[in-house]
Formats: structure tokens, C-alpha cells, sequence
């Protein structure tokens, strides 16, 4: 048992408050939307909506350019033509998907934008589309892209064999297959996107203020429109509200649009997305085509496992690469199986492009494996939890890519989690009920690799800077997404500085005062990003003390000891410096510090920080595709009203090997806000497309859970001593969701015995086992 | 982007019928604003065309709740009878609490509660929601259960509406331009024990899917009166006279309540045909009904 509360830390490992709650919660925090500059215009964007596919033949801004107060209409033809990162046009005359934009109109209000919109005319000509995984992959069928004719992003192709399927299949007893499908869903951030941009033409430097949650990936998409050098690029990231993987993309095209248009106008221009326009455009969730196959041994144990996950990657290839491999990663589960062949890939259709959403493939595999480990243990007629025991990962085990695994705590906290929760008691009590009402209880596990593992170089540094006032600032690439990191990373700092939390500061991300860290991504920020914090804490710390003996304060005598100190004698701590033999002297930072600075010795300490590499063979993904694993149970408790199909989340426990728990409210706070997104979309959160034609367009018709829907919510945090992370930390933003749509699955078959196989499960689907759209 | 609009206030309810006069079609009311706002942003229906919008909230006539002895001549009602009055700015929140209507019309306090989410019950009125006539709207399957009358004023005077007669379809109503509906008025259902259930899609903030509104008055242990309105099932909305005539004069047993709710499902599909979403409405309403019935007689149970 290792619940959280053995660990010793002085700063870390606490329920510090948020760096920037108070900012928040009272209402002074700055969004981009909130910049204002004298001068400045507005731009909107012109779309086909209605059309999913077609070659625009015509546009006429004749009318739009006579409204007053409009300065320009730009089309494909009056806008650079480069393609974004995800091989987007700014502006496109190939519409591929009903978020394409086919002209931007910049006004002097955004009112009289949004007029001229209606005064232009575009003739085109529609195209045939394809919208469905099964309809893309039909032989024949439209394609999306020219270079991909028969739909298939070849580049997303990941292949993994570890063991021989074939000898495991054949000494099963039994072979079970199943196949599940999963919807697109929507981030449903409170903040909709939005940048301002402002040219200084006097050295013609773009500066963008952007919701970005990733300043550096935005700064490309800038540079590469105005082809300009990146440091004359400056993004200023500001206050984010919410993100989960949907504002880079999308940012970067909103960003590199208004910064052209403001690069020609000569005016600062706002870009601000309704959030019709927001769902419109920004990426969605994968939805997955998801069949696995189990051979399995009548004691349980499963010797065989073959899976083949699909993806819809919509009109453009938004990290469907990045994502399948990490799909890949994880295509048997949190199971320790010796022959496992999997085989992932993304399509191309004619639909919203797919793109990050926490989990990053994770809650669309759960959804399909946890509710496939079930009906096996069904047809084998055992208990699910002696199943998962069976089988899970436990120390020495080897994961899907072949890496051996150790410190794991995943049979512990399914053991607490079931015991804590009466889950094998209810589980066969439920399966007997009668009457209108019907409880059900279910359970999923996870394993999830840290960081970026093999994908990228998970490398980021940090700089940091002692004032003489023993303030410090704190500067680092990797950005506040509204997940809590500046907190994290505050405390991170003061742990290894030696001094108090309220002492540093990190203000925020700005291109122009860190190097590019990579991307806030991939549950990496606390677990790998911060280790150049750590070690930048750490080596400012040797430096103060070395400071406090070259100026004296350490000498003989000093707090009655007879001889000199050095450094190595001392420990910083709290702000205070002090030998620990002599510990009643105790000499404030800032008397040495501000002394240091007179005496021009340096107080600033950049580190970068470059984890072990993980590396894989490349065709058969065997190898360390992570430096290690998080771990996880939810078990979730409902009511199924079986006359309507209405389902009531009555409770959900969700445990976590957290490796060190950096701020445990904040960890609480993640789990929490999992939880509800996890409801959400295991029930409610689906974006409807017909014919590539998004049919919830605003928060009224795409419904994500509301207050009055949350559960009793209980979160038991785990620790360890694996020390991959910085202070053994291991990621919890993505574990939060990923189980959660798994479990209520699980619960559902076992109130009402049917099995919810495409998510989500709405009153229709729960009731008929259909939904009605 | 909400289109600009003149913004006009009425402090007293003769000022509003004159500047409805005044600016007859090209005016439009607004009782609380939580759809017309987003109507017109969205440049969807009524509002859109208008150049004015007419707020009502100052009006205190339009506010109360009361009991009332009503003197206009009606050929249904007994002039000496009782009506409950209830003015038409009177928000969701306050219909939700009034004590008045708790004890004479059980099903619209539950109705009032499930509208929206509190922000929009604080300001969402009952007169607003009757006008909009929309297909969802919470407090029509209840009024219809009340055989609750709206009353519609102008310059030249005022008229007595049946809800039948008033809601002409979805979206629309029998209203005139110039004309504003002031009160909501029903007889108490006092001898009634009455019952309103929704079915949406989350726990707040949710559109019907549908919803049931019932009331029953028993004397020995027996069934006297029935009454049960669906809502969002039918184009208007209507009590399904078939299915009451199953309880009237029977004994109350779960058997009964579910071949009256059989008995709703059985009347939408004889009104509007089968559908795509039958498979699923069919067994649903019922089982809504049955709800609706169950929780109405469950509070005579507690009562006794």
C-alpha cells in the first residue's frame, strides 16, 4: 500500500494555492480577447457552410468592398499559399471539410466584418465526399487527398508483433473478437480562440497575443506566412481558457491569418472565434474503429491478442501520425500478453480534421479494450476482476512493445479500489435485480506511458533568475494550459532553490525569453518538463551558497564555528542559508543577495534537460517506447432507468500511481475535471455530422455534463518511488479521463446486461441500442 | 452578432398596449429575453424583422400570483368560482416557490423547476414561455393538465384564450400584433394530486426530450378524475382523453398505470404515424407517463 502521505518534501508534495487562482477566480486575469490596441481592426472568415466538398469556381467581393468601413477581402488568390502543418491552406479554393475558409473579410468593426460576409458571392461546384471510415476505405470511393488515393494516411501505418500471434492463437482454449466504435467529440474549452497581432514597423516584428497552447509551435505558422527569421516572431501566450489539445492547430491558422492581414493593412488585427466557428474548425476527438481478438487459456490467461484500431483523421493529417503510434503503444491494454500483432492506421474523409484531446487516443481504446476484457471474462464464466488480475501488469511484466516494467503498483490499486468500493459484491448482485430501476457497477484499468517517450525528445529547459531582493523569476517554454503547471512549476523551483513557494514567479510563456521546449502536450509538463527546472533550482542553489562564502558570511567565527565554510558545508533552504552543525545562524537570501548583485556576481541559472532516449525497432515497435508508466483504476457506480434509457451517475472512484503527488489538490482538481469530461463523453458529448455537416453547432445542441450531473467523485492518489520523473513525479492530466468511459460502459452492461459497443451511450442507445441520428 | 434593435420600456401595462398600438408589427415583446436573445442572434425566427423590443419587466401587474374571483363572463366557468391568477411576467423561480401554486398545481411548480438552469429561472418568464409555443416548452404539458386559459390584451379590450386555442402549432400561437398575453389563469386543482416528469438529455440545462404531465383525484380508493398531458409529442398540446378514461373509475395499481402510459404512447402514434424515432419514443413515453401517474399517486398515498 503506498496511498500519498509517506513522502518527505518541504514544498513539494503539498497543496500549495494555484500561482494564478486568485487572478482567476476574481476575474482579473487577461484573455486574448481582451487585448485591445489603438487602431486596430477586425478580420472574419468566410466559409462554404452547408458543403463538406467542392472546387470554389468564383468569388465576387464587388459588393462587400463598397460597405462602408471594410479595408480588404483576401481569397486563395490574394494570400500566400503555404500550407500550415497539418498541409492546411490559410485560405483555401478546395474546400475539403465545412470548416475550410474560403475568404477573410478585415473591417474596421467586427459587425460590419460579419456584414460584408453576406454581400459576397462564391460560385462552386460541389464534389463527391466521403465522411465514414468503412465508406473511405471502399474501393473506388472519393479521395480526400490526391496523394493518398485510396484514403489510407500512409504515414500513420503503425505496425507492432511482439511474441508469434499465430502459436498463441493456437494454444488458446478459447478465441473471442469484438468490435467497437467511438464518436468525434469536442474540446468544448469556456474560451473560444483568439489572437491579436501588431506589427512595429520600425523593425518589422509581428507580435501575437494567442490563446495558443503552444507559443512556439504558433510562432511557425507566423514566420512561415510573413517568411520572416522566428525572432521576429514574438507570441505572448496568454491566459488559456482550457485548451486539452485543441489550441494548436487551430491557433497556429488564426494566428498566421491575422498576422498577414495585419502585415499588409498595416493595422493591429483581432481574430476571435465565435463558438460556432470554434466547432467549426478546431479539431475533434478521433473517432475509432476498434477490433481486438483474445486468445485465452481456460485459467484466465490470455496468450494471444490482435487488434486493429482505425482512425478517422477528417479532411486534413492534424497528428494522426503522433496519435497512432501512441495507439500503438497501447494496444493490448494494461495486460501482460505474449504474442501480441496489432496493426494501426487513420483515414482520410471528408469530415472535421482530427486532432489532440486528452488522452490522445487513450479513451477510445479503453473504451473498446475494458469492455472486451469483460466479455471475455464473460464467455470464460470468471469474475472480470480475477481477469484483470490475472493478466494485468505487475512488476517484471513486459508491456505491448516488450519493455520491461517495474515499480508497479496496478494490482494494488485495483485490489484497494475493488475492496474500497464493494465492487465484487455489488458487481454480482447487480447482475440478479429486478424492477424499473437498475444499478450497475463497472470497472476499468489503464496503464499510461509518461511524456512523450519515443514519439519526440521529451528535452526542455528552464531559466531562472534571483533578483536582489530574493525574488525570483521563473521562465520556461513549457506553458500554462489552465492544468495548474505555473503552481507546479513554482514549487518545483522553490523546492530546489531553497525557497519559499510565494518567492518565484512565472509570469507566463513568451517566445522572445526561452527557447522552444516542445509542446505542453502528452501529460509531459510536470513528469518531464520540469526536470530542467529542478536542476536549474538546484544548480542556482550551490551558486547562492558559493555566493554567501565569498562574501563572507561563512567565514570562522560566523555563528560561533571555529573554521570557514564552503558551499558544500551549507544548505539554502527556505530562504535561508546556514550550516546544519551551526543551524542557530541563519543568514537570510537576501542579504547575500543583495550584496551578490553590487558585487556583479551571477544569480541566474539556465538548465536543459534531455531524458534517457527511448528507442523502438521501427516495423515491429518493439523496445522503451516510455521512461514509464502511470497506473490506474476507476470503478463507477450508476442508475439506469430502464423505461427511458436515463442514466445517473451515482459514483465514481478513480486511483492513480502519480509516482509523487507535486500538489495533491491540484492532482484532485485534474482527477476531478477527468471525470466529468469522461462522463460527458461516454454519454452525452457527440458532434454530430451528416454528410460532413456539423449539426451541434453551439453548447446548446452539443451538450457537455452540467453541475446538477456530476457524481460523488472520490480519488485515492497513489505514490511510488520510480524516479524517472522530476521528484518521482508521473502524469495525471490524461489518466484522469481515460478510464472513465470504460468504466460507466462496464456499469451499464451490468445494470441493464447490454453491451454499449458505440459510444455514446444516450437515452436512445442505452434503451434500443441505437442512437436516432 | 445580435442585430441592434430600439429598446423600449413600458413602466405600467396601458403604456405597453399603447406602444404595442403604436408600433403594431414592428415591435416585439421581451418577457425575459432567455430565447429571444438567442433567437436573435442567431437571426432566427420572430424578433428578426422588428425594429423595436418591448421590455415588460417593470410592469408590476404582470407579476403576481393570487387567488381571484374572476367577473368576465366565460361559458365554461362558474363566475363565483376561485381562479388562480398568475401574471404572465411571473419568472420560473418565483412559480417554482410560490406556495399558492404549490398547493393548487403541483405538476407547474415541478415544470417550473426543470426549466433551464437557475440563472435562466430567475429570469425566464411563464408568459415568455407560453408565447414561444415551442414544441419542448415545460410549462404547456402542465397548463394543459390545469385547463389553464390565457388572457390577451390591447387597446380594445381583452380575450379569453384556451391553451388548445391559443398554441396553433409549433411556434405558433392565435396572438394578435398588437397584442400582449397578461395573465395565465386556471381553477385550483386542489382535490388533484398532480405530478410533472422530463426527460432530457442531462439534469439541468436540458430541452425535453419529453414530458408528461398527469394529476388524479381519488375517492375511496378509487380513481374519480384523470388527467394527462404530454409534452413534445404532439404539433399542440392536448390531454390524451383515451388514456384517462382507462383510470377513471379503477383502482390505482402499477398494471393500470402502465396500460394508461401504453395507452399515450399508442394515441402519438395514432396522431403523428410512425417515425424514425418511434422505436425509441414509443416505450419511452409510456414509461414517462407511468412515472408521471406513479408519482401522483404516491403523494395521495403520503397524504392519507
Amino acid at each position: 500500500m503506498a496511498l500519498y502521505g509517506q513522502k518527505q518534501f518541504h514544498i513539494v508534495n503539498h497543496s500549495v494555492p494555484r500561482e494564478d487562482g486568485f487572478d482567476k477566480v476574481t476575474g482579473r486575469a487577461t484573455y486574448a480577447a481582451d487585448i485591445k490596441y489603438p487602431n486596430m481592426i477586425y478580420a472574419a472568415m468566410l466559409r462554404l457552410v452547408g458543403v463538406a466538398s467542392a472546387k470554389v469556381t468564383k468569388i465576387d467581393t464587388s459588393k462587400a468592398l463598397k460597405l462602408a468601413g471594410v479595408l480588404a477581402v483576401f481569397t486563395a488568390d490574394s494570400f500566400p499559399k503555404m500550407k500550415s502543418w497539418a498541409r492546411y491552406f490559410y485560405i483555401t479554393d478546395t474546400v475539403r471539410y465545412v470548416g475550410d475558409v474560403i475568404a477573410i473579410i478585415a473591417a474596421e468593426t467586427y459587425a460590419i466584418a460579419e456584414e460584408a460576409k453576406k454581400l459576397i458571392h462564391v460560385t462552386y461546384e460541389e464534389l463527391p465526399a466521403v465522411f465514414d471510415i468503412r465508406e473511405a476505405m471502399k474501393e473506388g470511393a472519393h479521395p480526400v487527398h490526391e496523394e493518398y488515393p485510396d484514403n489510407i494516411f500512409t504515414d500513420s501505418i503503425y505496425t507492432l508483433r511482439k511474441g508469434d500471434t499465430e502459436k498463441g492463437f493456437e494454444q488458446a482454449d478459447l478465441i473471442i473478437e469484438r468490435t467497437y466504435e467511438t464518436q468525434y467529440a469536442e474540446h468544448a474549452y469556456i474560451e473560444p480562440e483568439a489572437v491579436v497581432a501588431s506589427e512595429d514597423s520600425s523593425n518589422g516584428e509581428m507580435t501575437i497575443h494567442a490563446s495558443a497552447q503552444n507559443p512556439f509551435f504558433t510562432r511557425r505558422y507566423v514566420a512561415d506566412i510573413l517568411q520572416i527569421p522566428l525572432n521576429r516572431v514574438h507570441i505572448i501566450q496568454e491566459t488559456l481558457g482550457g485548451s486539452f489539445g485543441g489550441k494548436e492547430e487551430g491557433v497556429g491558422l488564426l494566428a498566421a491569418r491575422a498576422a498577414f492581414v495585419c502585415h499588409v493593412l498595416h493595422r493591429p488585427v483581432k481574430m476571435v472565434y465565435t463558438r460556432e466557428e470554434s466547432i467549426l474548425e478546431s479539431s475533434k476527438r478521433h473517432p475509432f474503429l476498434l477490433t481486438y481478438r483474445a486468445g485465452v487459456k481456460k485459467d484466465g490467461r490470455i496468450v494471444a491478442w490482435e487488434a486493429t484500431q482505425i482512425g478517422n483523421s477528417g479532411a486534413y493529417n492534424n497528428q494522426t501520425q503522433f496519435l497512432n503510434w501512441r495507439a500503438c503503444a497501447h494496444c493490448a491494454g494494461a495486460y501482460d500478453i505474449p504474442n501480441i500483432k496489432s496493426k494501426t492506421f487513420g483515414v482520410f474523409t471528408n469530415n472535421v480534421h482530427s486532432g489532440a484531446f486528452r488522452g490522445y487516443s487513450s479513451p477510445q481504446l479503453l473504451f473498446a479494450q475494458e469492455q472486451f476484457i469483460e466479455e471475455i471474462a464473460e464467455e470464460l464464466g470468471m469474475e472480470p476482476l480475477k481477469l484483470r488480475l490475472i493478466n494485468c501488469l505487475r512488476d517484471g511484466s513486459t508491456v505491448a512493445t516488450g519493455a520491461k516494467v517495474s515499480e508497479v503498483l496496478l494490482p494494488d490499486i485495483i485490489e484497494y479500489t475493488a475492496k474500497q468500493t464493494d465492487y465484487t459484491k455489488k458487481y454480482e448482485q447487480n447482475k440478479t435485480q429486478s424492477g424499473r430501476i437498475r444499478k450497475g457497477i463497472g470497472m476499468a484499468i489503464s496503464h499510461r506511458g509518461c511524456g512523450y517517450g519515443a514519439e519526440s525528445p521529451d528535452a526542455a529547459g528552464a531559466f531562472l533568475i534571483v533578483n536582489e531582493d530574493a525574488s525570483v523569476l521563473l521562465h520556461s517554454g513549457i506553458a500554462e494550459n489552465g492544468q495548474g503547471l505555473k503552481t507546479v512549476y513554482c514549487q518545483i523551483a522553490a523546492e530546489a532553490l531553497g525557497v519559499p513557494y510565494e518567492n518565484i514567479r512565472f509570469f507566463g510563456t513568451d517566445t522572445h525569453r526561452i527557447p522552444d521546449c516542445g509542446m505542453t502536450v502528452a501529460s509531459r509538463g510536470t513528469v518531464m518538463g520540469s526536470q530542467a527546472v529542478k536542476k536549474a533550482g538546484e544548480k542556482l542553489n550551490l551558486i547562492l551558497r558559493e555566493h554567501a562564502c565569498t562574501l563572507g558570511f561563512f567565514d570562522s567565527g560566523k555563528g560561533g564555528a571555529p573554521n570557514d565554510r564552503i558551499a558544500q558545508d551549507l544548505v539554502l533552504r527556505e530562504g535561508h542559508i546556514f550550516d546544519p552543525s551551526y543551524h542557530e545562524y541563519q543568514v537570510p537570501l537576501a542579504d547575500v543577495t543583495n550584496i551578490a548583485l553590487w558585487k556583479g556576481l551571477n544569480m541566474a541559472a539556465y538548465e536543459w534537460h534531455v531524458p534517457d532516449p527511448c528507442i523502438q525497432e521501427h516495423d515491429t515497435q518493439q523496445g522503451r517506447a516510455f521512461p514509464t508508466y502511470s497506473y490506474t483504476c476507476v470503478v463507477a457506480e450508476l442508475e439506469v432507468d430502464t423505461g427511458t434509457g436515463e442514466v445517473t451517475l451515482k459514483n465514481v472512484h478513480s486511483s492513480h500511481d502519480v509516482g509523487t503527488a507535486i500538489n495533491p489538490a491540484l492532482i484532485k482538481g485534474q482527477i476531478y475535471g477527468g471525470i466529468v469530461m469522461g462522463w460527458g463523453y461516454a454519454s452525452m458529448e457527440e458532434v454530430v455530422l451528416k454528410n460532413g455537416i456539423v449539426g451541434s453547432r453551439n453548447l446548446d445542441e452539443y451538450l457537455i455534463p452540467t453541475a446538477m450531473d456530476m457524481p460523488n467523485m472520490k480519488v485515492s492518489i497513489f505514490e511510488c518511488d520510480d524516479n524517472s520523473g522530476t521528484y518521482g513525479a508521473k502524469s495525471v492530466g490524461e489518466p484522469a479521463i481515460e478510464c472513465v468511459a470504460a468504466a460507466i460502459a462496464n456499469a451499464l452492461y451490468n445494470a441493464t446486461g447490454r453491451r454499449i459497443r458505440c459510444n455514446p451511450a444516450g437515452l436512445e442507445n442505452v434503451l434500443i441500442g441505437r442512437k436516432l441520428w | 452578432m445580435v442585430d441592434e434593435k430600439d429598446y423600449l420600456v413600458a413602466n405600467n401595462l396601458n403604456e405597453a398596449k399603447v406602444l404595442m398600438h403604436e408600433h403594431c408589427g414592428n415591435i416585439h415583446v421581451l418577457a425575459g429575453g432567455t430565447d429571444l436573445m438567442v433567437a436573435l442572434r442567431e437571426g432566427k425566427r420572430s424578433g428578426r424583422d422588428t425594429t423595436y423590443l418591448l421590455d415588460i419587466s417593470n410592469i408590476q401587474e404582470l407579476k403576481a400570483i393570487e387567488r381571484k374571483k374572476v367577473t368576465i363572463s366565460d361559458e365554461d366557468c362558474n363566475t363565483n368560482e376561485d381562479y388562480i391568477r398568475i401574471g404572465a411576467m411571473v419568472t420560473f423561480d418565483e412559480a417554482a416557490h410560490s406556495g399558492l401554486l404549490l398547493k393548487t398545481a403541483g405538476a407547474l411548480c415541478e415544470a417550473a423547476k426543470s426549466v433551464g438552469a437557475q440563472q435562466i429561472r430567475n429570469v425566464a418568464t411563464i408568459g415568455g414561455n407560453v408565447c414561444n409555443a415551442a414544441v419542448a416548452a415545460d410549462s404547456l404539458s402542465a397548463l394543459t393538465i390545469l385547463d389553464a386559459k390565457v388572457v390577451l390584451e390591447d387597446l380594445r379590450g381583452e380575450r379569453v384564450l384556451s391553451i388548445g386555442e391559443f398554441i396553433t402549432g409549433p411556434g405558433k400561437t392565435a396572438i394578435n400584433e398588437d397584442e400582449l398575453l397578461t395573465e395565465i389563469r386556471f381553477k385550483p386543482l386542489e382535490d388533484y394530486y398532480s405530478a410533472f416528469v422530463k426527460l432530457g438529455r442531462r439534469k439541468a440545462l436540458a430541452i425535453s426530450r419529453m414530458n408528461v404531465a398527469a394529476a388524479l383525484a381519488f375517492e375511496d380508493e378509487k380513481i374519480t378524475e384523470a388527467r394527462i398531458s404530454p409534452g413534445c409529442v404532439f404539433a399542440t398540446p392536448r390531454r390524451v382523453q383515451s388514456a384517462e378514461k382507462i383510470l377513471i373509475g379503477e383502482s390505482p395499481s402499477e398494471e393500470l398505470f402502465m396500460e394508461a402510459g401504453e395507452e399515450v404512447s399508442k394515441e402519438m402514434v395514432r396522431i403523428t404515424g410512425r417515425r424514425w424515432s418511434t422505436d425509441y419514443k414509443y416505450p419511452a413515453l409510456s414509461a414517462v407517463t407511468f412515472k408521471a401517474l406513479a408519482i401522483a399517486y404516491n403523494q395521495a398515498k403520503s397524504d392519507t
